[in-house]
């Protein structure tokens, strides 16, 4: 070991590298496909009702065909981070989707009561 | 040699410093980002969303430091401006959710606070309704025993007007009475001797004065005298009983004078009926020399002894 050439060692070693990247993290299929079941979720959750959601939704479509086209053109470390990307935009599309309508089912919860008490001549509450 | 090591190393001090300042366009968006999302409710709903929030921006800025330019920098902190938006948007939901659970539980109270309004309202209004029932009747029972109370004072005032009227007539009756009684008596003291005793007022005529001797015959001399007591017996009270009696003195024999004194009783009593003297309260009666008030042994005392006796009985009719 001791008279090893060290370009070898360094070839080992990468090798050595890549073999358990290959093992433990998934490959780019893999979070293409994550990104891909993110973005569903986000059209399923209504994102395209919701201009902000419907925009990172948007966001998260351009970044997955760039990640797409940066693996298509070798760049896999470069696609794989790009995924990060998208599916980060899809996450938040949906949070944004929810967001928008537990707003509105707040604020028709909201609107029954002050109506209700309106009606039957309550005062006031203070959240209305 | 110096010289190239000591510009090599300002070379790179201007490398790291440029670096330095260079920071890309997704780190400094991530950075306020977070700020924002920490600054805001996040904290204190989803304090485990920021808490990835900061993770990644610390991957971002560990990657900054370590390669400021370079894809892996930008993307993460791509990826911690998109989680810091998205601890704000769970932050968000947290707080809407929080607000439709407030306010349906407003709705909720607000229903109770109406069943509770509506069914003290049905109490109040069945209480008012039975206690205006309560009045009404009240009311009713006292005008009925506010009528009854009038009613029976009136009755009063009339019973009371009505024995005082009847109590003045009466004492006005006693009193005209007691003056027409006093009248009679003096004008029959004028023409006959009177005199109270327990069978009644007893009015005593003269024999001598009224019958001729040994007569029964009213003499006419005599007759305005028996007018005279005709009226005041009349005046006084008509519908007395009177009891004529005859009487003689002890001369001539006891059933001559009892014959004598029932035929002179008789014509007197037959002359104060013609005067207007009902019938059926007169009545007489002889007695004859049985009952002398003198001594038959005088002529005064005889002259005494003849005589007419009416007596007015006390109430017998009444």
């Amino acid at each position: 070991m001791r008279h090893l050439n060290p370009a070898l060692m360094g070839g080992v070693l990468l090798l050595a590298a890549a073999l358990t990247g290959c093992a433990s993290g998934p490959s780019f299929h893999q979070s293409a496909e994550e990104s891909k079941s993110a973005i569903r979720a986000a059209e399923v959750a209504g994102s395209m009702e919701s201009p902000t959601a419907g925009y990172h939704l948007h966001l998260a479509k351009e970044q997955l065909a760039r990640a797409e086209a940066l693996a298509a053109a070798g760049e896999k470390e470069r696609a794989a981070s790009m995924l990060t990307r998208a599916e980060a935009d899809a996450e938040l599309a949906i949070a944004l989707s929810h967001e928008q309508d537990e707003r509105a089912d707040a604020a028709e919860a909201i609107e029954r009561v002050r109506k209700f008490r309106e009606d039957n001549q309550l005062p006031r509450l203070s959240i209305d | 040699m110096k010289m190239t090591k000591y510009l090599m190393l300002v070379a790179c001090a201007g490398f790291l410093a440029g670096c330095a300042a260079t920071v890309p366009m997704e780190l400094t968006k991530a950075r306020q980002a977070y700020q924002y999302a920490n600054a805001g409710p996040a904290a204190q709903l989803v304090p485990a969303e920021l808490y990835k929030a900061e993770q990644a921006l610390d991957r971002a800025e560990a990657s900054f430091l370590k390669d400021p330019d370079s894809f892996q920098t930008k993307d993460l902190a791509y990826v911690a401006e998109r989680k810091a938006m998205m601890a704000d948007a769970l932050a968000s939901i947290a707080s809407q959710k929080r607000d439709a659970a407030q306010a349906n539980r407003d709705y909720q109270s607000s229903q109770s606070e109406i069943i509770a309004k509506t069914k003290e309202d049905l109490s109040r209004t069945q209480t008012e309704k039975r206690q205006a029932a309560t009045a009404a009747e009240a009311a009713t029972l006292a005008v009925r025993q506010q009528a009854r109370l009038d009613t029976q004072q009136r009755s009063a005032d009339r019973a009371a007007l009505d024995a005082a009227a009847k109590f003045e007539a009466e004492q006005q009756a006693r009193r005209e009475a007691e003056q027409r009684t006093a009248v009679a008596q003096a004008q029959l003291a004028k023409v006959a001797m009177l005199k109270e005793e327990a069978r009644g007022l007893v009015i005593t005529l003269s024999g001598s004065v009224v019958f001729a001797s040994d007569q029964a015959t009213i003499l006419p001399a005599a007759q305005s005298r028996l007018n005279q007591v005709a009226e005041a017996l009349m005046s006084t009270d008509k519908n007395r009983m009177l009891i004529v009696e005859g009487h003689t003195d002890a001369q001539g024999s006891a059933a001559y004078n009892m014959d004598l004194s029932q035929r002179r009783a008789e014509s007197v009593r037959a002359y104060l009926i013609s005067r207007g003297y009902p019938a059926q309260f007169i009545a007489s009666r002889g007695i004859g020399e049985v009952r002398p008030i003198a001594d038959n042994a005088s002529p005064e005392g005889r002259s005494n002894n003849r005589r007419v006796e009416i007596i007015v009985q006390p109430g017998t009719n009444q």
